[in-house]
């Protein structure tokens, strides 16, 4: 119906004159409406530029006035906009009381001087900030009132930040700017899309515009525009589209249309093949990582319980000594450290590192943590396992109530709460390919799993160190015989065995709790993946880990449920271990005790 | 050196104090603290014990119970179910408490309960909790679910959310949560296909659990963090949370790593309070959004006083209580606050008699409390304020929303159409 008016009016030498008019009024009316939008909104002036607008924001006196204020930018283009929006977020933005009480929004930007002031920069115009006698002031941030920000403020910014984001070099941003875009379906919005295909040449980019195009077509009053669409959306198949293309096929276009209905079943299977082989190899990759935490944690075991015999119930508790070592080397790179272990108080000063130089401290960590626990396993071994070769039994208890006594250790020094360890920022980040999530902390681990299995093998295989720990291992008594001493020897493969697990300890501080039940969580994990393995084999261990990392994620994946995956994984095992009590692989031994 | 002598002086003191309490047992009334000072829970359970020695301080230096002092009996429920039924009993039937005031786990409360109403005793429960109980010998001064869990959801709703994935541990008050609000949502018109997490049906159809659950101390979240991943992408999602305790720590960890940010796809936690909070990796859990009836944050001099009074105690508290780098939460306050209520009732009934007591709360009793008034009701529960914030670097919540005389609703299954 609206369509069709006005060519009738137009249609009389009446509509002629009165058209324009009618526009006219239309046009005031609207130009008036936004004015007093603005006026009612926030109070802000026309002719305020965009540095004026958010100088307003920071001094309203409300939330609601700033988010109102914040609000009235968007489809501003000011590069201003965007560093100063980012300056509030990241808390560089201050209010300078002057004497007289005027209130001066300032940013505060540069390397800190020996008095922790900065250069100080007026948010209003983007100049210096005079003191009385018009040189250049410096200011403590600590002195000033913060702007503060919540996270409706800092939706509001996103959505100014938004369409400036549809330019900005950054491409992830660029991406996250499109979808959003996309989502919201707003038609009005095509032309800046369109806009920006021209010139867009990164092809994730490309491929995210097509997407929100075709998002956004889906709103078309025509079938055939949002048929196009369908087809568009077949092709790309992104996991995004699921509940756009759900919606079509429930909307009464679909039932009055089975083409379309047909176009949008169409793409949503598409999709879901395509989310079906994302789940394959992103459970491949879950399994492998999984796998990697799995053989990290009991290589260290396989090696004292496997090749020694000895049933170590403290390998958990040398896994956690090699944590607690990785949450000591933070401190001392941060701010220090402070215990009061037993009563008396020790406090180690920091180096103060920040940003990259406190970052590196995991690397340092990791070798410490080896030594450490290899430190800690070495002394048990000289202190209770050495009497107890040939007896397992009694190493179970015994290295049971070593177990329990470092609990209590790291209760009393550390104390019973679990320690923050924080994630470097190399460990926390992710590579998607193709949907697939790549987190860096787990492609680490599968890469420290492979580094640390080939150093075993290295020392076990090319160095005389790992000829005498394989002789005194095969046989005790007749490398004794040949002059080996046996006893440094058992001592260093104990404290090899318990540097593993420190490593292991390291790790395992990046991903999970520090706390002093940390070993318990993962002592059982431990035993199963040597026993599976095979007693005393080390490829074993590795085929077992993986093959147990794989099965638990991929049985999560099926039963859509982390209990019953990792039920079943044990069920499995029992029933393996019923079947082949040694393992996967035997070792083939001639003495008659084997 | 002098400390220690002041310490041991002082520790000598509350010996000599008690001692010469019990002498004269008419100017004192005894009052049972029941937590778990020892075994896994007792990392948060001690925190209560504390508050309640500092607001029996607190009272007994304003002249006591109608001139009686508070004199706490406290015992170690030692993080064990059928420990707590017994230390109950030791409470009522050997020290004859006046009142109890404890319990964290909803198990240790359905312990207690049956040794409360044979002896007709009264226990006051502080944790936020699942609901579906209403005894006549509880005073829950707890959050139910219509004043933590609901109101939080209403909040993602005012913000646009419409799709929710619901993730818990596997216990009782997760699950019992998750059930009401898939009600709620539902009757809030969001469709099934948005409530992400799974659910299971019983021969009948009808959904008898829904959400993703995981162990305690459960290490791998890998496959709930893709999972999640692609239930977001394509709408404003929120995951709302009642993991507990220290699995928060790898979930968020994998969180982060998926590059899933507070911004893009928030969390709303019912189990993270200020007090957990520290032993959590900050950096990761700041924009994170909490749901409580306190926050330290909370404005006004009430809150104000409190805080500050709590930190002056602290450095007199007897030995055995931490005193460096603590902070306030809701079930410390909602301890706090239970025993200035039954202080009233005590008072308005004229008599420690429990059903006399019990009677005075019921009509009614209102005390302005650090989070805002509160005051009792009928079925035994607590109208008060309800906050909803997002947590700060420095592990103190950012007070987004405040709804006012919440009443404490416990019967909520079904109740949603």
């Amino acid at each position: 119906m609206l369509k069709k008016r006005p060519p009738l009016l137009l249609g009389t030498p009446l509509a002629f004159i009165a058209w324009p008019l009618i526009m006219n009024f239309f046009y005031r009316a609207l130009c008036r409406l936004a004015w007093l939008a603005l006026l009612t909104g926030a109070s802000v002036h026309a002719a305020d530029t965009p540095r004026q607008i958010i100088t307003k924001a920071i001094l309203a006196e409300s939330d609601d006035a700033r988010i109102a204020t914040i609000g009235s930018l968007v489809g501003q283009g000011d590069e201003s906009i965007k560093i100063l929006l980012a300056a509030w977020k990241e808390d560089a933005l201050f209010v300078y009381t002057a004497p007289d009480g005027t209130r001066t929004p300032v940013q505060l930007t540069g390397e800190k001087d020996a008095k922790e002031a900065q250069e100080a920069w007026r948010v209003d115009d983007g100049q210096p900030l005079k003191d009385a006698g018009g040189q250049p002031s410096r200011l403590v941030g600590s002195a000033l009132t913060a702007v503060e920000h919540d996270s409706n403020l800092r939706r509001a910014m996103k959505a100014v930040l938004d369409l400036l984001d549809l330019s900005t070099t950054d491409l992830e941003k660029r991406v996250r700017a499109i979808q959003t875009i996309g989502f919201a379906q707003n038609p009005d919005k095509i032309a800046a899309l369109e806009a920006r295909s021209k010139l867009e040449t990164a092809p994730k980019a490309k491929l995210a515009l097509r997407e929100a195009l075709a998002l956004i077509a889906l709103k078309d009053q025509s079938d055939d525009v949002k048929i196009a669409a369908l087809v568009e959306l077949k092709e790309l198949h992104t996991i995004s589209s699921t509940d756009f293309l759900k919606a079509t096929i429930a909307s009464p276009e679909a039932a009055a249309n089975p083409k379309l209905a047909q176009a949008a079943r169409s793409a949503l299977s598409a999709v879901d093949n395509h989310i079906s082989w994302v789940n394959f190899f992103g459970t491949i990759f879950r399994g492998l990582s999984l796998g990697s935490i799995l053989l990290v944690v009991a290589l260290g075991l396989a090696i004292t319980f496997g090749l020694m015999g000895v049933i170590n119930m403290a390998h958990g508790e040398m896994i956690a000594v090699g944590a607690y070592t990785t949450y000591v080397v933070q401190n001392i790179f941060g701010t220090g450290l402070a215990l009061s272990p037993f009563g008396m108080s020790i406090s180690f000063p920091g180096f103060h590192a920040t940003g990259w130089a406190y970052e590196s401290y995991f690397i340092f960590a990791l070798p410490l943590s080896f030594l450490t626990a290899a430190i800690a396993g070495i002394a048990m071994e000289r202190t209770v396992i050495q009497w107890l070769y040939r007896r397992p039994l009694e190493s179970l208890l015994a290295t049971w109530g070593v177990s329990l006594v470092l609990q209590q250790f790291f209760r009393r020094v550390f104390g019973s709460n679990n320690v923050q360890v924080s994630s470097p920022s190399y460990l926390s980040d992710n590579w998607t390919f193709n949907d697939i999530i790549f987190g860096w902390n787990r492609v680490f681990v599968i890469g420290f799993a492979i580094a640390i299995v080939f150093g075993v093998w290295l020392v076990l295989t090319r160095t005389s160190l790992g000829l005498l720990i394989r002789a005194v291992m095969q046989n005790r008594n007749m490398a004794s015989c040949m002059g080996v001493r046996t006893e440094r020897v058992n001592m260093l493969t104990f404290g090899l065995g318990s540097g593993l697990a420190g490593l292991a300890g390291a790790f395992l501080s990046q991903i999970g709790n520090v706390g002093p039940s940390l070993g318990q969580n993962y002592i059982v994990d431990c035993f199963m993946t040597v026993v599976v393995g095979g007693v005393g084999n080390l490829p074993g261990t590795v085929v077992s880990a993986f093959g147990i990392g794989l099965a638990d994620q991929s049985l999560q994946q099926i039963l859509l449920n982390p209990v019953l995956g990792k039920i079943t994984v044990l069920i499995a095992i029992i029933l393996f271990l019923q079947w082949r009590p040694a393992g996967i692989f035997v070792t083939k031994s001639r003495s008659l005790e084997g | 050196m002098i400390n220690k002598i002041t310490k041991i002086l002082s520790v000598g003191a509350v010996a000599l104090a008690a001692s010469f309490g019990s002498a004269r047992a008419a100017d004192t009334v005894k009052v049972g603290v029941l937590h778990s000072l020892s075994g896994t829970m007792a990392i948060s359970e001690v925190s209560l014990r504390d508050i309640l020695l500092f607001t029996a301080d607190e009272i007994n230096a304003k002249g006591g119970v109608m001139g009686k002092k508070i004199e706490l009996v406290i015992v170690d429920g030692a993080s064990d179910w059928p420990t707590f039924a017994e230390k109950a009993k030791q409470l009522t039937e050997q020290d004859k408490v006046a009142v109890t005031f404890g319990c964290w786990t909803s198990v240790s409360r359905k312990y207690v309960l049956p040794v409360l109403e044979k002896n007709n005793a009264l226990l006051f429960y502080p944790v936020q909790y699942e609901g579906e109980e209403e005894s006549q010998n509880v005073f829950y001064t707890a959050e139910a679910v219509n004043q933590q869990a609901t109101p939080a959801v209403d909040y993602l709703l005012k913000q646009g959310y419409t799709k929710f994935y619901l993730l818990g541990t596997d216990y009782v008050y997760p699950q019992t949560t998750n059930l009401v609000l898939l009600e709620y949502l539902l009757s809030k018109k969001v469709p099934l296909a948005n409530i992400g997490g799974g659910f299971k049906k019983d021969d009948k159809g009808v959904i008898t659990n829904a959400g993703k659950y995981t162990p305690f101390s459960h290490t791998d979240y890998q496959q709930i963090i893709a999972e999640i991943k692609q239930f977001s992408a394509g709408g404003k999602t929120a995951v709302i949370s009642t993991l507990n305790g220290d699995t928060n720590v790898p979930f968020f960890k994998e969180y982060a790593a998926a590059g899933l940010t507070a911004e893009t796809v928030p969390v709303v936690s019912f189990s993270i309070s200020e007090d957990e909070f520290r032993g959590l990796p900050a950096k990761q859990l700041v924009g994170q959004l909490g749901s409580w009836t306190y926050f330290q944050s909370v404005p006004g001099k009430a809150n104000a006083d409190f805080v500050a009074n709590f930190k002056k105690w602290l450095p007199t508290s007897p030995a055995g209580v931490v005193k460096e780098g603590r902070v306030t939460c809701s079930p410390m306050v909602l301890s706090y606050e239970g025993m200035y209520l039954w202080k009233a009732a005590v008072e308005k009934a004229g008599s420690f008699e429990v059903d006399k007591v019990r009677a005075a709360l019921k009509s009614g009793l209102s005390f302005e409390g650090p989070g805002g008034k509160v005051t009792s009701q009928p079925n035994m529960h607590m109208t008060k304020t309800v906050y909803i914030g997002e947590t700060k670097a420095d592990g103190q919540f950012k007070i987004l929303s405040t709804i006012p005389n919440v009443v404490g609703e416990p019967w909520l299954k079904g109740k949603f159409k």
